[in-house]
């Protein structure tokens, strides 16, 4: 098992028993199968036609020349392209259904400081929405918990495929990351008690800010008092779970994403996990082409809110969203996209995972080479997650999530004909497809 | 402190008396002297008269007589009886007039004066609609309701005499009265002239929870109002000349006030800031010809002829639009509110200029001083002292209808009269008398007589105070205006005080300071002599006194003192900033004729033609082809390698919409227009351009069953609101069904619930409302053919057995359905689940229409059948799905499994950011359903088109069309190409080129702005330059009168 993986075990291990088995992600039960005769697009090297074996939920070989196992189930891809499958840096599926519904929401639970809650344990593995995204190409993202309103951690991600019975099976990682929502100076905000507008002046938003980082501090702090007394073998020491799992931040022993959008935002939290020893990574990054050079000195990665969104303020560019990737990139910030980050102009959130490739390629046109669109989609947040070795690009030894399809995955008239997670073929089929049959056959 | 004016004898005598008084009041009740009667003659010799008819008069004599002026000239004589004043050095103005306020009507501020209108959520009476009148109160006379007000005497002293005053809340908030302010106005004769106003507002307080709960709400209420008004006052006549066999008219209180209003020629206050505010006022003035004044009025400078056209004058603002205080630092401010705070000083200078009647008023300042500062303002930007003059004096009086009393120093008008060294709102100027009805207001003479500061004391003093109990350090924080006056704090151990009465006479710094001690308060009296940078002397705490010595450790700033414009915004050269609007707004270019060839041109109504050119005559397109001779030395467009497509056209957006994109507070709302409130200033509609959109249906929100009337517009940036407005496109409403119009995931704490709550209800809601307008519709026919009878009947006298045929009263919200009925409106509606698609087909076939759009129309795909057999379009999202219940069963294959079936459909966006991309939209749909590259383009193109009734004008490039084109750099269903011209009527809106342009040069005057900002920034928050505790703070003048949330009724929130 990886080193991150290891590592995490280690980590966690005075935590819920439950958590060792989710830890080992189901990998067998797969048997072997060959894609022949397609363009093979590895990412990570540049694309040849040949073949990709696949044994054990993993690539076995991939080249012009390789030897199929016996038995192994062909599929003949001539004329079609073969892809890593397709990377959701940061999502909700599974934890929600319905947005309006609040039955079926589970993304974000009440109070402010929640290291200790898990998205792995609440992910529903039949959501409707996990087979929509799939059949667009999406094979696996980091399902991460959001913050309720004024919340700052919100709980630790589960880096899952999107196929399995149970959540064990889907999980890679049940907590690879921790996520904070950044405590920012917010002066406007939409008051549903009176539906209006509520300005607050700035001073005051800054110091409620100001005084919610420091909070947030606190909390740290206390984790690494809690940490060193437990490393200590303090027998006067009450388990504490939420300081037991923040703890597992400090050193930069565990990912942490912080959301934040504005400039001084985005400083103030570099600035914080500096200081704080954190392994930081930056999501939604709004504003993150003002502060470029800092990201890539801080050798910060950033996961991006969908492209196609509005600018802040009437006077910038009408299309500065489309060029922040691109310029991202340039200044050497490693970049990922997810449906989950923020962004967009309409209702957000896990429904759209499936157009997430049309966000990366519409930054295209602005800047952003075609090659780390692709690259932002797959193996940039493999990277950025620890999970090179496990994913991101078509190689020996990594997990075998792929997709087969008729052209480039991220244009609009692709069409994605297979999809293959942890080895397996999964099917295409969706709330979506099996609606549009049935009422295709309406006399 | 400044000394100020108080009525003679001086205060120190009065208040003698008043002791006096008290003590004879408390030991024997009876009454002591009062003051002898003021003078009823006065002369002011030897003065400097500007009267405000003519040139200044030298040396001249004013004799005032029983409150009135008497004789103005040169070489009068002076009656022995008048009280003579040597005007010698000193010039007589007209007394001043503030031109809309409050003043007088404190108490009824602070009452929030809700008489007679409602609070919404705070068990006031539940708006069901105009007939309830919500916050009307047109009755309410500020002349009956006058009490005291301590502004009175501090506006006074400034110079003011007068002021009009009056009810400021509500929708018809009542009668101002023009008063004199002299003393108490509800104890001497304050009132001049009641009522000289009607004042009227736009807005609710209580917004989006009672009727009407948006800007669109209120004018359709305002309008409603009027028609009412003119109506009953038919309904009245018919009545007296004929009761028998007729209804008799109901009395409305509002109705009969308005009615007085109307036959007095009242004017009618109306709220208009920008431009768009002032066509709106205008807009209405005109639809009801009610004689209007405008108030606001700080853009009246982008509307000078229109306003000069209209012959309706202008209150000005002095509130003048600026930075606000303690704002988020990283928060950018538009170019255009830059070039809005500055130029709208200007907009007095220009309005006299051209002849525009305009009056100041302080709207919301605090004090006097911050009135003249702002009147400075305005004359440094070009208004000369004469025509400030006339703004605060004849202008009002004039506009108010006064004239004939008061406004000019002449004889026997009211002897409202200032004295003083200069014009009135000059910097040093001192006041040395103010007349009010003939009575002086004397300047108290100082106790100390000051001089000018012999040095700045501002910055940072560290002070020793030897006490009894050995020494203690206090910091004091000092800031000097250039007249001595001296603000600033105390800080030490035990806490911080303000400085009070501050000042800095000659070398000596004098100042006050009140600390609460456990209940009781003790004032301490500073008095230190400056030395350079070291001072000494006392202070004073009841009989204790103690020694004071200090230096100074930093200050003064140089920028902190003198310069009065210090808080202003740096200046970029004017010039500059109208290239940068020009750019910032309208078009990049007005194209005449021209060619655009080797283009591929996606005609979408015939071939798509390779290496093609289409010429644009008069913005029409003249000539589509391949082998199009170009007439020689036609501009030409060199568009190769591009794909031209018609302009998009989004059937279902709610970009433009200003003061709220739903009146949601009732179930039925078809008064209220789109096209009253659209703001044509709307940032969204270039980006919409950048984005390829040319046309666009501007829609009512989905809060209710029927919601208001769309309003279709065309993307000409840079134009006005009626430039925006698609003229011939047919009218339309706004349905909407299911989950937003019965409110499933909306609810307001306190709001009650609103029917209906079931899809039922919602159904009956629209029954209901057709079942009325047909009654409604029955009546007026009954009607006209009563006049169709009656003039058969020609020749026989009118009498009780002939009455004259009285018109229905006219309602907005039924006249609307009527035309629904009669097929000239169309219904756009709002729908997601299939059941109700059907149920609301059904119900259009009942009453006879046919529904012209489906809107969403989520699961249309499920009854596309029955959507084309009643011959409905549907206007439908690409791929968006799951966000609320209603929406679970919605797939991308919508439009694709619709279009197979039969029916008309078109991809919306909703949004301001989805509109920008709708070509990609339209590409899902050959994705998910197979639909070809022309059928896809035609979802956003000929389509909505053919939906709006608008293609023969717009939806594909054919000869005789509007030339709305879209240039892509590559085929227009790619994700990689990029727009690179929208042209709109043949004009070039939008160019990437352009648009580079565009940004550097906003970028270039906020990089010139960018320096000065951070020193204001360094400044801090300290706003307590002028203005003394008890003042309340002056509030800012709205620049945008409404806070705009981007509005999309796809959110659950709807």
């Amino acid at each position: 098992m990886s080193r991150t993986i290891t590592r995490r075990i280690g980590s966690m291990f005075k935590m819920a028993a439950l958590m060792l088995a989710l830890v080992l992600p189901s990998l067998t039960g797969a048997g072997s199968l060959v894609i022949v005769g397609g363009t093979v697009h590895p990412v990570s090297s540049q694309p040849f036609v040949g073949s990709v074996v696949v044994t054990d939920g993993r690539i076995a070989a991939v080249g012009t020349n390789v030897a199929a196992p016996a038995g192994a189930e062909l599929i003949d891809a001539a004329g079609l392209h073969v892809y890593p499958g397709l990377f959701d840096a940061m999502s909700q599926l599974g934890l929600t259904e319905i947005g309006a519904v609040a039955a079926t929401n589970d993304q974000a639970e009440m109070g402010a400081y929640n290291p200790h809650l898990l998205a792995a344990t609440a992910i529903h593995p039949a959501s409707e929405i996990i087979p929509v995204a799939r059949a667009n190409g999406i094979t696996h993202t980091l399902v991460a918990p959001r913050s309720s309103a004024g919340g700052v951690i919100a709980g630790q991600a589960a880096l899952v495929n999107l196929a399995g019975w149970t959540v064990e099976e889907m999980a890679m990682d049940p907590a690879l990351a921790m996520v904070i929502t950044w405590p920012r100076t917010q002066t406007r905000r939409f008051d549903l008690a009176t539906f209006t507008v509520k300005e607050t002046p700035f001073r005051e938003a800054r110091e409620k800010a100001e005084k919610a980082q420091n909070e947030l501090r606190d909390w740290l702090d206390a984790a690494r008092h809690y940490r060193q007394a437990e490393e200590g073998d303090s027998s006067r020491l009450e388990t504490d779970r939420k300081l037991a799992a923040l703890a597992q931040v400090l050193d930069g022993r565990m990912r942490v994403i912080i959301l934040a959008a504005s400039k001084a935002d985005i400083e103030a939290a570099v600035a914080f996990a500096e200081e704080e020893g954190l392994d930081m990574i930056l999501a939604g990054g709004r504003d993150a082409w003002e502060v470029k050079e800092l990201l890539a000195e801080k050798d910060v990665p950033v996961i991006l809110g969908l492209t196609g969104s509005l600018p802040h303020e009437d006077d910038l560019p009408y299309d500065r969203p489309f060029r922040n990737p691109g310029e991202l990139v340039a200044a050497g910030v490693k970049i990922a996209f997810a449906s989950g980050a923020g962004g967009g102009g309409g209702p957000g959130g896990p429904h759209g995972s499936r157009t997430l490739p049309y966000e990366a390629e519409a930054a295209v046109s602005y800047g952003l080479p075609a090659a780390e669109a692709l690259r932002a989609l797959t193996l940039n947040p493999a990277e950025m997650f620890g999970m090179e070795e496990h994913l991101g690009s078509i190689e020996a030894g990594k997990i075998a999530n792929l997709i087969i399809t008729d052209g480039d995955p991220l244009q609009i008239q692709t069409h994605v004909i297979h999809v293959i997670i942890a080895g397996s073929q999964v099917s295409t089929d969706n709330r979506h497809k099996n609606l549009y049959e049935r009422y295709q056959r309406r006399e | 402190m400044r000394p100020g004016p108080v009525p003679s004898p001086s205060a120190r005598e009065r208040s003698r008396r008043l002791w006096c008084l008290l003590g004879a009041l408390l030991m024997a009740g009876t009454a002591y002297a009062e003051p002898p009667a003021p003078p009823p003659y006065y002369a002011v010799t030897n003065v400097t008269v500007v009267t405000g008819t003519g040139d200044p008069l030298e040396q001249a004599t004013v004799l005032l007589a029983d409150g009135l002026i008497e004789a103005v000239g040169q070489g009068i004589e002076v009656p022995a009886d008048a009280w003579v004043m040597d005007g010698e050095g000193l010039t007589l103005y007209p007394g001043l007039v503030d031109s809309l306020t409050t003043l007088g009507l404190a108490r009824e501020e602070d009452s929030g004066s809700g008489s007679g209108g409602s609070s919404p959520g705070r068990g006031g009476p539940t708006i069901r609609g105009p007939e309830d009148r919500p916050r009307t109160t047109p009755w309410v006379a500020a002349a009956d309701i006058l009490g005291e007000d301590g502004r009175i005497e501090k506006w006074r002293k400034a110079g003011f005499t007068a002021a009009v005053t009056g009810p400021a809340d509500g929708f018809f908030a009542g009668h101002a009265a023009l008063i004199n302010l002299g003393g108490d106005p509800a104890r001497n004769r304050a009132v001049v002239a009641s009522p000289v106003a009607q004042r009227l507002n736009f807005r609710n307080p209580g917004r989006s929870r009672t009727f009407p709960s948006s800007l669109m709400g209120s004018l359709a209420y305002i309008k409603q109002v009027f028609s009412d008004t003119r109506h009953n006052t038919l309904a009245e006549a018919a009545y007296a000349t004929a009761p028998r066999g007729r209804e008799r008219p109901t009395y409305d209180r509002t109705l009969a006030t308005l009615e007085m209003d109307l036959a007095q020629g009242t004017p009618f206050l109306m709220p208009a800031h920008l431009g768009r505010d002032i066509d709106r006022a205008l807009a209405l003035a005109s639809e009801y010809d009610l004689p209007v004044v405008i108030y606001g009025g700080q853009g009246a400078y982008t509307r000078v002829d229109a306003l000069k056209e209209a012959g309706v004058p202008v209150l000005m603002s002095l509130n003048w639009p600026k930075e606000e205080k303690d704002r988020d630092p990283e928060a950018d401010t538009s170019l255009r509110t830059l070039y809005h705070r500055r130029m709208a000083p200007a907009g007095p200078a220009r309005l006299a200029a051209a002849g525009v009647p305009m009056a100041f008023y302080s709207d919301g300042l605090a004090t006097p001083t911050e009135i003249f500062k702002n009147v400075r303002v305005a004359i440094d930007a070009g208004l000369s002292n004469q025509q400030a003059l006339a703004a605060l004096t004849s202008a009002p009086a004039r506009i108010f209808g006064v004239a004939d009393r008061l406004g000019t120093i002449e004889a026997g008008k009211i002897a409202n009269l200032v004295l003083a060294t200069d014009w009135p709102w000059t910097k040093d100027v001192e006041i040395k008398a103010v007349f009010v009805d003939g009575l002086k207001y004397e300047e108290r003479v100082s106790d100390e007589p000051t001089e000018p500061p012999a040095m700045n004391v501002s910055g940072v003093w560290a002070l020793t105070i030897s006490t009894p109990r050995g020494s203690q350090d206090v910091s004091l924080e000092l800031t000097m205006e250039e007249d001595g006056k001296v603000t600033g704090e105390t800080v030490s151990e035990r806490g911080t005080t303000t400085l009070e009465e501050g000042r800095m006479s000659g070398n000596l710094l004098r100042f006050k300071t009140t600390r609460t001690m456990g209940p009781g308060t003790f004032t301490s009296s500073w008095s230190l002599t400056v030395e350079d940078e070291t001072l000494s002397g006392s202070f004073s705490a009841g009989p204790m006194s103690m020694e004071v010595t200090g230096e100074r450790t930093s200050g003064p700033d140089e920028d902190e003192t003198g310069d009065e414009d210090s808080d202003e915004e740096p200046k970029v050269p004017l010039e500059e900033m109208e290239a940068a609007m020009a750019l910032y707004r309208g078009p990049a270019a007005r194209m005449g004729t021209y060619a655009l060839t080797h283009a591929t041109v996606w005609t979408i109504s015939g071939d798509t033609i390779t290496d093609g050119t289409v010429l644009v005559r008069d913005g029409k397109i003249a000539a589509v082809g391949r082998d199009v001779k170009i007439p020689g030395g036609m501009e030409i467009i060199d568009a190769a390698g591009g794909h031209l497509i018609p302009g998009i056209i989004d059937a279902h957006s709610h970009i433009t919409i200003e003061g709220g994109g739903n009146e949601g507070s009732l179930a039925v709302t078809s008064m209220v227009r789109i096209g009253d409130v659209l703001n044509p200033d709307d940032i969204a509609i270039y980006r919409a351009l950048a984005g390829g959109v040319t046309t666009v249906n501007v829609l009512h929100g989905s809060a209710n069953p029927i919601g208001g009337q769309n309003q279709v517009i065309k993307l000409r940036w840079g134009g006005t609101a009626e430039d925006l407005k698609f003229k011939g496109a047919p009218p339309g409403i706004k349905f909407a069904l299911g989950e937003n119009p019965k409110r499933s995931n909306f609810r307001i704490p306190g709001m009650p619930r609103r029917y209906p709550q079931t899809r039922m209800g919602v159904m009956d809601v629209i029954r209901q409302a057709f079942t009325e307008a047909r009654t409604y519709q029955n009546e007026w026919q009954q009607y006209e053919a009563a006049v169709a009878a009656a003039s058969v009947r020609k020749g026989r006298p009118r009498d009780s057995s002939n009455p004259a045929p009285l018109s229905p009263r006219r309602d907005f919200k039924l006249e609307a359905l009527v035309e629904v009925l009669e097929g000239t409106r169309l219904v756009h509606s709002h729908c997601y689940r299939a059941d109700e698609i059907v149920q609301l087909l059904r119900l259009a076939e009942d009453f006879g229409f046919r529904v012209a759009t489906l809107q969403h129309v989520l699961e249309g795909y499920k009854v596309a059948d029955e959507i084309a057999a009643h011959g409905a379009g549907a206007s439908t999202f690409s791929d968006w799905w799951g966000y609320k219940m209603e929406a679970y069963d919605a797939i991308p294959y919508n439009a694709a499994l619709m279009t197979r079936r039969g029916v008309l459909v078109s991809i919306n966006s909703d949004s301001g950011e989805e509109m920008r991309h709708l070509n990609q939209e339209a590409a899902k749909a050959m994705k998910w359903g197979g639909l070809s590259e022309l059928e896809a383009l035609k979802l956003v193109t000929l389509n909505p088109a053919l939906q709006l009734q608008i293609a023969d004008r717009v939806g594909s490039i054919e000869v005789g069309k509007d030339a709305d084109m879209v240039l892509y750099d590559g085929n227009p269903l790619s994700l990689d190409s990029v727009v690179q011209k929208t042209f709109v009527d043949g004009d070039l809106y939008f160019d990437r080129e352009a648009d580079r342009r565009r940004q550097a040069s906003i970028d270039a005057i906020k990089a010139k702005l960018a320096p000065e900002e951070k020193k204001e920034e360094d400044e801090g928050s300290d706003d307590a330059t002028e203005g003394t505790v008890e003042d309340p703070p002056s509030k800012p003048s709205p620049e945008v009168i409404w806070q705009e949330q981007p509005y999309t009724c796809r959110e659950v929130r709807s």
